[in-house]
């Protein structure tokens, strides 16, 4: 069997790097100009670039408009409701603003059978542009909305809509997007494990106000890689709300192949595995809505090379964003390097992620969703949680494991990737080293108010107790093993 | 004899150039060369990301700059053309050239 030789002697070992395109400089589409731009070791010239991109952006779009999926008869495009826009300012959300634009919402000049025609009806009634503007998270951070606000002046016929992230925080934006509040206000301790709950309504020293409230939930996390994800899933959170409000039955995030790639690597390392279909594209049963929101990233197929491209050559404003301040070495940002190192020496690995990540489906049904990130949560989690970590050298707390403390703790209303982030302990120490109790953002607070949305089964603190809940007598009690197989003996094969 | 080249920065990057966004810079028009046969050599492209660097770079090269070439996440265009097909580092530049530099790094 030959071996593959030793490169440091042999120059021919070494196995030639591949070419940064196939082939000819020409364009691969239209055979006769000289390309512009390569594209995964494809050749594009910038006349063929711009119909490509455009074609890429369709079909990761229309696919989902519609409530039933099309089939084989193509009909019309028709939402169900409005469109909602997430902008960022960053190049993916600029880049998809300018395509819906142009798509969807622009003034036509090749309508044909006047515009009163059903063809030339408008897919979406409204379109609406939302930015959430972070700065107020974080000290001397600059506000980009009045930036922001000016790059989408442009696009008249969508109305923008600014928020800011505490609004995650205020009582009164929970009130004006159709939440119903708590009238106790709940506060969450990072430094125990099961995340106690209490309320302090009657403490005097409490922050009232939403920045100080944001400001103190973020810095209380334990995790640098906790503060890089929250910041995100408030901002979702936020956008969803809103959509909900402004009747909008599809949410379009600008999020890039290369972002999903990182979003999709970064998220499964912090135990998001469960919902990574959900990274790509979802929906969101919110209270109250008769039809669930799709959130659709159009741009998934087209890479952060080929936006960045386009966005030159149609002279589009990219405002630049801040970076979180301390996010050096959490998760999220060594996974961008890695990602983006990767795709300039083998672009077509990144889209390898993403293919591959699409193919994934869990085993097991969600039986509910999370209280703070609102995806779809693993059934059993806290039972495998248990088991797999040391938690506590305390003896273990079955009972309260298997039935949630509600309202005493937030876990068991968790995803594992949020318990995760909120719990896991940094090597290097806590970043935080005052109070540890912080607010909630408001959609978990209202929901701990509702216990029906998110318990599994009646408050029992002790086991071998007894409660009665209206017209029912529920008791805990554990079982030996002989009882349990006694329980199910007539379901058991019979083993010689 | 020298060259003058046309270079902008987008995608945010111009804020490490003095927040200038168009910089027209002069490069000689041979460098000096390594090889003993070739003493000198028009200027490449990596001449003029090196010239960049140390005339113009006003703030953390390391967002622009990792070992000889940009960092990776920069889009370099020659003449409204991809630097990759046009030999990246190793083109030659020429008077008049036009090099864009834009960031990608700015997320969705």
């Amino acid at each position: 069997m030959s071996s593959c030789g030793n490169p440091a002697t042999e120059t021919d070992a070494l196995m030639k790097r591949r070419p940064k395109f196939d082939k000819t400089r020409d364009c691969v589409k239209c055979k006769e100009n000289t390309g512009n731009i390569v594209i995964r070791h494809a050749v594009y010239c910038k006349a063929c670039f711009t119909p490509m991109i455009s074609f890429k952006f369709r079909r990761g779009l229309e696919p989902f408009v519609n409530d039933e999926p099309q089939g084989s008869r193509r009909k019309g495009l028709k939402a169900s409701g409005n469109l909602l826009v997430g902008l960022s300012g960053g190049v993916g959300s600029t880049v998809l603003l300018d395509l819906i634009h142009q798509s969807y919402f622009a003034t036509r000049t090749d309508v044909t059978g006047g515009k009163d025609h059903p063809r030339n009806e408008a897919i979406w009634p409204k379109g609406r542009i939302c930015y959430v503007e972070i700065c107020n998270a974080f000290p001397d951070m600059r506000d980009r909305t009045e930036e922001v606000r000016s790059a989408a002046s442009k696009y008249d016929s969508l109305e923008f809509l600014p928020l800011r992230l505490e609004d995650a925080f205020d009582e009164s934006w929970w009130i004006s997007v159709g939440g119903k509040p708590n009238s106790e206000n709940l506060s969450v301790d990072f430094s125990d494990e099961d995340l106690l709950i209490s309320n302090i309504s009657n403490d005097s020293s409490r922050d009232i106000h939403p920045i100080p409230r944001l400001r103190s939930f973020l810095s209380t996390l334990p995790t640098q890689t906790a503060i890089s994800r929250t910041v995100p899933t408030l901002v979702r959170l936020l956008l969803l709300y809103t959509a909900r409000t402004t009747g909008s039955s599809h949410l379009v995030l600008g999020t890039s192949l290369t972002s999903l790639s990182i979003s999709l690597i970064s998220s499964i390392s912090q135990g998001a595995g469960y919902v990574v279909r959900e990274e790509a594209q979802e929906e969101w049963q919110g209270n109250g809505l008769a039809k669930p929101i799709r959130i659709i990233r159009p741009l998934r197929d087209i890479g952060m090379k080929e936006c960045a491209a386009w966005a030159w050559w149609h002279g589009l404003k990219i405002v630049r964003k801040e970076r979180i301040p301390g996010g050096t070495q959490d998760i999220a940002v060594l996974t961008k390097e890695f990602i983006v190192g990767l795709e300039k020496d083998y672009p077509s690995t990144v889209s390898t992620i993403a293919r591959t990540c699409g193919k994934l489906a869990p085993k097991q049904g969600s039986v509910r969703a999370c209280i703070l990130c609102e995806r779809p949560v693993q059934d059993g989690i806290e039972d495998w949680k248990s088991k797999t970590s040391l938690r506590t050298l305390s003896g273990t707390k079955e009972a309260s494991m298997q039935s949630p403390s509600y309202p005493q703790h937030l876990t068991p209303h968790l995803c594992y990737a949020c318990h995760t982030t909120l719990t896991s302990r940094s090597s290097r120490g806590a970043l935080h080293t005052g109070s540890s109790r912080v607010s909630l953002p408001v959609w978990v607070n209202s929901g701990l108010a509702k216990p029906t949305r998110h318990e599994v089964s009646p408050i029992l603190e002790e086991v071998d107790s007894e409660k009665t809940l209206g017209s029912e007598v529920w008791q805990l009690r554990t079982l030996k093993e002989e009882d349990m197989k006694q329980a199910i003996s007539g379901f058991l094969l019979e083993t010689d | 004899m020298s060259l003058t080249v046309k270079v902008e920065f987008g995608g945010g990057l111009e804020l490490l150039f003095n927040n200038q966004r168009v910089h027209s810079v002069t490069l000689p028009s041979t460098t000096p060369s390594s090889t003993t046969t070739t003493p000198t050599a028009e200027p490449t492209l990596s001449n003029l990301i090196s010239h960049l660097a140390t005339t113009l770079l006003t703030d953390r090269p390391e967002l622009f700059i990792e070992k000889d070439s940009v960092r990776p996440g920069i889009l370099v265009l020659v003449n409204d053309t991809d630097w990759e097909l046009e030999g990246e580092g190793a083109y030659q530049i020429k008077d008049g050239d036009e090099v864009v530099f834009i960031s990608t790094l700015h997320g969705g």
